[in-house]
């Protein structure tokens, strides 16, 4: 019973974190956006420099009516939102922000496969909307999806294998767990890709070429409203979140820190999380988007040799440390 | 190839139940390895019998997924997070990506249908004849352990791995590097084909051309 | 991906994306220029092109304006009156009154031509533009809403330093020059006539009566407001008495 309690507890614990996290993040890209570019943002919703102003868009989103196009494919274009948020959920349980049990939802052996396999899985939730919305924009937005995933898995995959060898073993915690601090100068550059190539498999600004709104409208939610159309939007926001979460985890030393190593661990990590979602917002206000040419030579030329190198940088390191 | 890893599945699930000490009172891994392995198998059937191709796609995601789970009852974490990794997050969107770029209608394609339907049928029967009979004749006697510490886990596969099917593992990444080469080559042949039209401009030439390619390949 | 500047190409690689995050960050730290509107009203220049208002005591009813208008958005209509003669045995004289004095702000484009053409300064321009409506035939500003945006035009603001007079004041000056200079001249002329009447046989005072004059006869005297017209009276004041002198 106490087992069935636990369980229950962490499960609701991780969906809160699922369900606010990423407005949190929604309502920082909101206002430091608008900052960057002299501007003040939502200023009216909830009173207080706009604070609920996600919420207000919840509520919107959920009082538009549902359409679905006529010629589309009805279930898939209907399962598809679905398909694409539940991934990050999943993945946000096996994400530890504290030493110990207690700090994550799931303890996985193979965390790092885990983690990149199911947010792997997330992206086929684009794929069908844009198949099954009989929209030549959402299809090309698809098409897009696809070529922007299959070019920047490697990359990712190749610089957490890194991480894997440094620390010798796959399982988040465990990686934590054998983190020193000059891993950060030793992995710098498998940091650097694996965070942009994060935001390519995110399709975030400067990547978002899939949903380039000036040439292909939103890509493949065009045809999307309401609130299947505000799941794809919490499934970018939660994807954000996870991204930071685990290249905090992996990169950064998760809940190591100067001070608070006796059970202000998480607040380290939420710390560091929360910086990178800052960069993240601060990269999209900044770049123009990329080609989609590009986008591919980016992955091809530069991320996967960087990332390639840095195993072999780790490889060498591993032999004469041992 | 679907179909014969799904009942390959599909078999391995009726293996176990088959072998299990406690079948008359199973637990509930069994029950549940047994649902999903129906479950799998079902996927499977549909993907190479529906006329709709995405669907058949996407049905595949399913068995691959179910695959998965099978993977994760037996302990074989690794190989399960394997499985979605490059199944179900890079095979079948590649698979997607190649449909869409085809021209794939939504709802049925009428000429989803192959002659070779039977054919197909007895070469699919008897591979998965052949693989149950394989499987079972081979574990007949072994025994996965779920309660004691996980067989599968992510370093008991690679201790295995390394130790004991290092050739095999050789073997194969020489088989791929292999393939890799080969569609660079092919791929590099098509683009040199496609830059020089000038010299194709009589269809004898041409043909005569594509000929020799074809005896230098 | 070519920079078209060669010294960007020599620095390390990636300044110019470390540049662009800078350029970011900074502005983050800057004030933002939003305009708060309905909280906070707008600072507008002056001689804003809010609303036209209509000086309806200075219409003649020349109907330049609503010749000029280009898209015909004001309505003018009046009638003719006579008027007594002001001296008996005088000519009637005949006056226009206006009866309608309308703009239909729903066609007005706000290129203020009628408030430039209208000879009598009978329009303006009044910064006030909250005068949204939901029915589009409550745009039609009728008379008395017209001269009630009157109240809202401000003051024309100060001229630049150095500027030109307007001529308004120049002409008014000259015509107030002139009255005065001419009273002064009958007043010194009569006292002259007193004097001598007076006093025949004594010569004189020197100068006497032209030190406790204004800095106005003087001009007039002289003429010295042509060679100096940007001359204000304090400034000339001074050189009066060596004028006068000489």
């Amino acid at each position: 019973m106490n087992d069935a309690l636990d369980v229950a507890l962490r499960l609701l614990v991780v969906f809160v974190v699922f369900l606010t996290f990423p407005l949190i993040v929604g309502q920082t890209e909101h206002k430091v956006m608008a900052h960057m570019q002299g501007r003040l943002g939502p200023m009216y919703a909830g009173g207080f420099h706009g604070w609920a102003q996600l919420v207000a868009d919840g509520v919107k989103f959920a009082q538009k009516e549902d359409i679905v196009p006529a010629g589309a494919d009805r279930r898939i274009f209907q399962l598809a939102p679905a398909v694409a948020l539940l991934p990050y959920l999943l993945v946000l349980l096996a994400i530890p922000i504290g030493p110990g049990e207690g700090a994550v939802g799931q303890v996985v052996d193979a965390g790092i496969f885990f983690v990149l396999a199911v947010m792997g899985v997330g992206v086929l939730g684009s794929l069908m909307a844009g198949w099954a919305s009989a929209n030549k924009f959402s299809l090309l937005g698809g098409l897009r999806t696809a070529a922007q995933l299959l070019a920047y898995e490697l990359p990712m995959l190749l610089t957490a294998a890194s991480v894997a060898m440094a620390a010798g073993t796959v399982s988040l915690p465990g990686i934590v767990a054998a983190f020193e601090w000059w891993w950060v100068p030793w992995q710098l550059v498998g940091a650097v890709v694996f965070f942009v190539a994060g935001l390519a498999e995110l399709q975030r600004p400067p990547f978002d070429m899939p949903v380039a709104d000036s040439e292909i409208i939103f890509g493949a939610y065009t045809e999307y409203t309401g609130l299947r159309f505000a799941l794809f939007l919490l499934a970018e926001y939660a994807g954000i979140v996870v991204l930071c979460g685990l290249t905090t985890v992996l990169f950064l030393g998760g809940w190591h820190g100067p001070w608070g190593a006796d059970g202000l661990g998480w607040v380290w990590t939420l710390l560091k999380a929360a910086l990178l979602a800052f960069v993240v917002i601060w990269l999209r206000v900044t770049y123009p988007r990329l080609r989609e040419d590009q986008l591919q030579k980016l992955s091809w030329t530069l991320l996967i040799p960087l990332s390639l190198a840095q195993i072999a940088l780790t490889g060498i390191v591993k032999v004469v440390i041992s | 190839m679907s179909l014969a890893a799904a009942t390959a599945a599909a078999a391995r699930a009726t293996t176990t139940a088959a072998e299990s000490h406690g079948f008359l009172s199973p637990t509930g891994v069994e029950i549940a390895f047994l649902l999903v392995g129906l479950v799998t198998f079902g996927a499977a059937i549909v993907t190479v019998t529906t006329k709709q191709l995405v669907h058949a796609a996407l049905w595949l995601v399913m068995a691959l997924g179910g695959l998965a789970v099978e993977y994760l009852l037996l302990t074989a974490e690794f190989i399960a997070w394997v499985q979605v990794l490059i199944y179900v997050g890079s095979v079948v969107v590649l698979l997607l990506f190649g449909l869409m770029l085809t021209k794939a209608p939504i709802g049925r394609s009428p000429d989803a249908d192959s002659g070779n339907r039977w054919v197909a049928l007895t070469v699919a029967v008897a591979a998965a004849a052949a693989l149950v009979w394989v499987v079972v004749d081979a574990f007949r006697t072994t025994w996965v352990d779920l309660k004691g510490p996980a067989a599968g886990s992510t370093e008991v596969t690679g201790a295995s791995l390394f130790q004991n099917w290092v050739l095999p593992f050789e073997a194969l990444s020489v088989l791929l590097l292999a393939a890799l080469v080969g569609a660079i080559v092919l791929s590099r042949k098509a683009k040199a084909d496609a830059t020089t039209p000038a010299d194709a401009a009589t269809p004898a030439g041409a043909q005569s051309r594509r000929s020799e390619k074809e005896g230098t390949r | 991906m070519a920079e078209p500047l060669p010294p960007t190409r020599s620095r390390i690689p990636g300044s110019g994306l470390a540049k662009g995050l800078a350029v970011t960050l900074r502005t983050m730290t800057k004030k933002t220029v939003t305009a708060q509107y309905p909280d906070a009203q707008p600072e507008l220049p002056p001689r804003s092109r809010g609303v036209i208002g209509l000086f309806e005591e200075n219409c003649t009813v020349c109907m330049l304006c609503a010749r000029e208008c280009p898209d015909w958005c004001i309505y003018i209509d009046s009638h003719k009156e006579t008027v007594p003669p002001a001296a008996p045995g005088g000519r009637e004289r005949s006056r226009n009154v206006l009866d309608r004095f309308a703009i239909d702000f729903s066609l007005c484009m706000y290129c203020g031509i009628c408030i430039e053409v209208c000879p009598f300064d009978a329009l303006f321009w009044s910064p006030e533009f909250e005068y949204a409506e939901t029915d589009i035939h409550e745009l039609t500003h009728e008379r008395d809403k017209l001269r009630e945006w009157m109240w809202t035009v401000p003051a024309p603001p100060a001229l630049d330093p150095g500027a030109e007079e307007p001529k308004e004041l120049v002409a008014a000056r000259k015509t107030a020059d002139k009255l005065a200079a001419e009273a002064a001249t009958a007043a010194e002329a009569a006292e002259l006539a007193a004097r001598t009447a007076e006093q025949a046989a004594q010569p004189e005072p020197p100068a006497g009566g032209t030190t406790t004059t204004t800095g106005s006869t003087t001009d007039t005297t002289t003429g010295s407001t042509t060679d100096t017209p940007t001359d204000t009276p304090e400034s000339s004041k001074p050189s009066d008495p060596q004028d006068g002198a000489s």
